[in-house]
């Protein structure tokens, strides 16, 4: 029985030495090995999930992955009964042909490595390029998906994404944001100013320093223009710009600070009579001759 | 407040209210601080609550793990070294442990939190800011809301330093409690009118204190010292 299946294994497939044992040994080593890499990256991650950066975690995570089938491949190939010299020039050339064939993969994929080592990005940041804002899912070696704040999945070559500007809303720890607030004329600018100045000192996160700044900054055509300056850590720039202007508001109508309608004053000649009569909406005022 | 706990507990003290009571076939654990309720359930039978104060970058939610303390400028004499007392604000953790595992339940403080950039926009950090008055000897403080930190500042310089802000990476903080007082124990080194260096002692300020559970507890590797380097400035 051991003899058949030993001879089955033996039985040459036409190439060179290669035998039906050799090419079974050759998928056995590489699934073995891609099985190996699965588990060992697994591992990596959950292991190392609250130690790294997610970024620096998959980036890992893949070169360890793509290096153990590369040494995998590198110790099965000898069971092919290959020549690993001339494998090397062939892939030369093949490498060669490729480049030429598909420039814009090569472009993609060396876009990706400047990306990687540049990084401009990282996974999570929160940023806008080539026209798309949103949330860096990924960063391939070809391309890079971002997830635009209405969920939809966007992926950019990554060649488009280096060679665009990129604008990364979290790249510093802090971001500042500006609210213009109008109020009547009649109001206290310095009372609603001290309440804007208290609403920010209460916030959390409303950067002590830099220094918020809360000042009027013109006189507008319908209202007293205060400008109010904030800076925030750029990871909750958002909710802290959302929040704090309807609390300014609500603070300010309970302090009687109202911001006004856009108006304008006329100033009727004194012939000019206003005619009250049927059709115009309004009572007629019996003192007035019609 | 502090210390450890069964399962049966009420604990009432200033605007704090504390109270794992069973219902429904749970644990509930309810707790009221400053009128804000958190309620929440656990499925455990034999187990233990613990109660310390933490380090305090949690609240209102985690966004760094530095503390800045700023306090009156002081000036430093060259080649000399200072111990000064300073205050920092509580943050009360509480603690769930069972099977030799512990895990943090809740979090609170009656102390509210206010966060500053230590350094430019592009490359500081942001970090949990305290205004402290600087004391010689160890102040009286609640220690529901207040700490009271040991710094030990070191002036290996030249020249006089002015300091007024001492910034701490907050993992690795040491902090220990009794009936009376919160500790820290700190160091500052100075390496010249801008930079610092500051990190934590794992002792209490007085005997008999008790060590408290840390929220972020980082691997003591005894060759390798943890702090932080303040390059942004000590005025």
């Amino acid at each position: 029985m051991l003899s058949r299946i030993f001879g089955v294994l033996d039985t040459p497939l036409g190439y060179g030495g290669l035998t039906l044992g050799n090419l079974i040994i050759f998928l056995a080593i590489l699934l073995i090995a891609a099985f190996a890499g699965r588990m060992i990256t697994v591992n990596l991650k959950k292991n190392l999930s609250d130690k790294l950066p997610k970024n620096d975690l998959e980036m890992i995570s893949k070169i360890v992955y793509y290096l153990i089938l590369v040494v995998a491949l590198f110790v099965a190939l000898p069971y092919l009964d290959m020549d690993i010299s001339g494998l090397f020039v062939a892939g030369g050339i093949f490498a060669l042909v490729i480049g030429f064939a598909s420039q814009s993969v090569v472009s993609n994929f060396v876009s990706g490595l400047f990306l990687m080592v540049e990084r401009p990005v990282k996974i999570g940041d929160n940023i806008e390029v080539a026209g798309i804002k949103g949330f860096v899912e990924d960063i391939y070696v070809l391309s890079t998906v971002i997830r635009t704040y209405d969920g939809t999945y966007m992926r950019i070559p990554n060649e488009s994404v280096f060679t665009s500007n990129i604008t990364n809303y979290v790249a510093n720890a802090a971001r500042r944001f500006q609210y213009s607030i109008g109020i009547r004329y009649e109001d206290d600018a310095d009372r609603a100013i001290a309440i804007i100045s208290d609403l920010i000192r209460a916030h959390p996160f409303a950067l002590d320093t830099p220094a918020p700044s809360v000042f009027v900054d013109e006189l507008g055509d319908n209202a007293v223009i205060i400008s109010v300056r904030i800076w925030a850590p750029s990871e909750n720039w958002w909710d802290v710009k959302t929040d704090l202007l309807w609390k300014i508001k609500v603070a300010l109508e309970e302090a009687g600070i109202h911001v006004p309608f856009p108006q304008r004053t006329l100033w009727l000649p004194e012939e000019v009579r206003l005619k009250v009569g049927r059709g115009s909406g309004a009572e007629p005022d019996p003192t007035v001759r019609q | 407040m502090y210390g450890d706990y069964d399962y049966d507990l009420h604990i009432t003290k200033d605007e704090i209210s504390i109270d794992v009571s069973d219902s429904r076939g749970f644990l509930t654990y309810t707790r009221v601080c400053q009128g804000n309720k958190l309620e929440k359930n656990i499925a455990s039978e034999y187990g233990r609550i613990a109660v310390n104060p933490v380090e305090p970058v949690n609240l209102p939610q985690k966004i760094t793990t530095f503390l800045e303390i700023r306090f009156d400028k002081t000036m430093i004499e060259p080649y000399s070294s200072k111990v000064i007392y300073l205050t920092f604000p509580i943050e009360i953790g509480v603690f769930v442990a069972a099977r030799k595992d512990v895990e943090v339940l809740d979090v609170f403080s009656l102390k509210a939190p206010k966060y500053t950039l230590y350094g430019p926009p592009a490359e500081g950090v942001i970090a949990r800011i305290h205004r402290s008055p600087i004391y010689s000897v160890p102040p009286s403080v609640d220690p529901l809301r207040l700490g009271v930190m040991e710094l030990a500042v070191r002036n290996d310089a030249a020249e006089w330093a002015e300091i007024s802000r001492a910034v701490f990476e907050s993992h690795g903080m040491k902090i220990y409690y009794d009936r009376e007082i919160v500790s820290l124990v700190a160091r500052m080194r100075l390496h010249g009118r801008h930079g610092a260096e500051t990190d934590f002692l794992n002792r209490p300020v007085r005997s008999g204190m008790v060590k408290s559970i840390e929220v972020y507890r980082k691997r003591d590797i005894p060759a390798m010292r943890r702090g932080y380097a303040m390059e942004w400035g000590v005025d």
